[in-house]
């Protein structure tokens, strides 16, 4: 591994940490100007975020620091489409995002788009106070394998078991799996299951290695179905 | 004894009958009566009316005023919806942005509808209750209500890269804290609750907690005219304990599920009270019987303890906690025959 790479990733590490979100978007920046941003997402920024996501997950760091992350990968990906508006890698998803019925907390949810669309993702953000239809109709409409369900209290997260059943009316369970999140799913795990998840992770930057796994699984269960 | 002798003895760490016990049942309240939400946070009658039924069905020694924080964020203009099965909510923050900060309201206490509400309920609660129960009023955290008036996300940023603006909205949620705190004391509350989610170093750095929260924090309790326990806010609190012992007024720390209470002990020292720690957002999945003996384990294990109450934390009791496993609750603590040291 390149020592500079290493060097710079550290540096950034240490910029998030600190919220230095302006520092730390300009690494980057610097990286971008010497090997390309493409280099500077996929081999400096993209390890960062595991790294702080890991960290986030283990209680190591805050939202805050967590939301710092965020905004550079934000600030970064807008300087990526700007510069480049044709993508440079191949697109994923579409996906759809929102906040359940009855739910307006919106930080959380944000946050997962942008992460998933740091990762490539394309993301269909729906807002607050979705109703469980809803969610499925613009699933069917866009060909999303995934809908991603965010609630932060007990009250409104269970209206995410009427987004599994308007699934399982439509027959489009498996082909269209269920992404959910939110404190109240971290502090009870237990509830993706019984809400009909097929999928949580515990903080936004994880979201997109778990649409990694939900996107395979749809596939699989298609290619087994047909 | 009575609650509130039971309460006093065990903040003076005194001999008890029984331990001391509650759980947050403000919501559950309007379970019990059948009392629409839209009426029971409005109405300070029916508010009362469903603390009874709570008194009827658990009789804890501490009961709380209504839980519904947004009440304070619509008074500075915040716009609330009304919800079947939780409290109000804010749907629409106050300001757009905090380049707006000028929209914001300065709260009436004297004529403010949700504000009256919180007082009036507190009031007759007193009036019923007083003599022979701790009323605990339920109060948002100066350092917490921005996030209502401005968005989580805003005042994040605003915490991060805008001190001129935090500076701002910690004074004004700082003088609301301290003029509502004043108020419900003054309408017959026994002491007000806070739960506190952006002290958490879960949510910030320890070391933004200290530059920038401690202070305005520590200012606004050390105005309160009356003793204060500071809630978790949901995330765990035990190992960050010793930031926060020195806040003055604070009698109670009510620690989270998760968190050791030896530990907690350890770092906040013999006099404060501690209450926990039985997870309310747990209790809907909790038959009666393991209720009982996850009440009973907690008891057990803070036998030795003189300023331990029992309670339930998180968040207000679920609707969809069955009575009986509230019941159950109850039942073990008054069981509960304590091994003396």
């Amino acid at each position: 591994m390149n020592d500079d790479i290493l060097t710079f990733r550290a540096n950034l590490i240490d910029l998030i940490v600190e919220a230095r979100r302006d520092q730390a978007v300009a690494v980057l920046k610097t990286v971008g100007e010497i090997r390309g941003l493409s280099y500077a997402v996929h081999e400096v920024l993209e390890p960062v975020l595991i790294e702080i996501g890991e960290r986030w997950a283990n209680d190591k760091l805050s939202l805050a620091q967590g939301y710092v992350a965020g905004k550079v990968a934000e600030d970064i990906l807008l300087k990526m489409v700007k510069d480049s508006p044709c993508p440079e890698r191949k697109r994923k998803g579409p996906v759809v995002l929102g906040n359940i019925e009855d739910d307006y907390h919106a930080l959380g949810r944000k946050m997962v788009g942008i992460f998933l669309a740091a990762a490539g993702w394309e993301v269909v953000d729906l807002g607050n106070d979705v109703l469980p239809s809803l969610f499925v109709d613009k699933a069917e409409e866009l060909g999303a394998r995934i809908i991603a369900v965010s609630a932060m209290m007990l009250t409104t997260a269970e209206n995410i078991a009427l987004v599994r059943e308007e699934l399982n009316r439509r027959g489009l369970s498996g082909r269209i799996q269920l992404a959910v999140g939110g404190a109240v799913i971290n502090y009870r795990p237990e509830l993706v299951d019984s809400l009909g998840g097929d999928g949580t992770c515990s903080n936004a930057i994880q979201a997109p290695a778990l649409f990694d796994i939900l996107w395979a699984r749809s596939l699989v269960f298609e290619k087994e179905a047909s | 004894m009575n609650s509130l002798e039971r309460v006093f003895a065990t903040v003076r760490g005194e001999p008890v009958d029984i331990r001391a016990f509650s759980l947050v049942l403000s919501l559950y309240g309007s379970r019990l009566t059948g009392c629409p939400l839209s009426s029971y946070f409005t109405e300070p009658e029916k508010y009362l009316a469903g603390q009874k039924a709570v008194v009827d069905l658990v009789d804890p020694d501490i009961l709380c005023t209504p839980f519904a924080l947004p009440l304070e964020a619509k008074a500075f203009g915040c716009t609330l919806k009304h919800f079947k099965n939780a409290p109000p909510n804010v749907i629409r923050p106050a300001c757009k942005g905090l380049s707006d900060l000028s929209a914001l309201l300065a709260p009436d206490m004297a004529h403010d509808p949700g504000l009256q509400y919180l007082i009036e309920s507190t009031r007759l609660m007193a009036r019923e209750f007083g003599s022979h129960k701790i009323i605990a009023a339920v109060l948002t955290a100066p350092v917490d209500l921005p996030a209502l008036l401005v968005s989580i996300a805003e005042w994040i940023e605003a915490l991060l890269f805008n001190s001129e603006i935090r500076d701002e909205l910690l004074r004004r949620t700082g003088e609301h804290f301290v003029s509502l705190a004043s108020a419900l004391l003054e309408a017959g509350a026994s002491y007000v609750i806070t739960p506190a989610v952006f002290t958490n170093p879960h949510f910030l750095t320890p070391q933004m907690v200290r530059e920038h929260i401690f202070p305005p924090l520590y200012k606004a309790f050390s105005l309160v005219p009356g003793p204060i326990v500071f809630h978790h806010g949901g995330s765990p609190l035990g190992v960050h304990l010793e930031m926060f012992k020195e806040l003055p007024n604070v009698i109670g720390y009510v620690l989270d599920y998760r968190d050791s209470f030896a530990e907690a002990r350890d770092i906040i020292g013999d006099v404060p009270v501690l209450l926990g720690n039985l997870s309310s957002p747990h209790l809907p999945a909790l038959s009666p019987e393991d209720a009982y003996e996850r009440t009973k384990k907690i008891l057990v294990e803070r036998a030795a303890d003189p300023r331990f109450i029992f309670c339930t934390c998180g968040p207000d009791v679920p609707l969809s906690t069955s009575p009986e496993t509230v019941k159950a609750v109850g039942r073990a603590v008054r069981d509960f025959v304590e091994e003396k040291p």
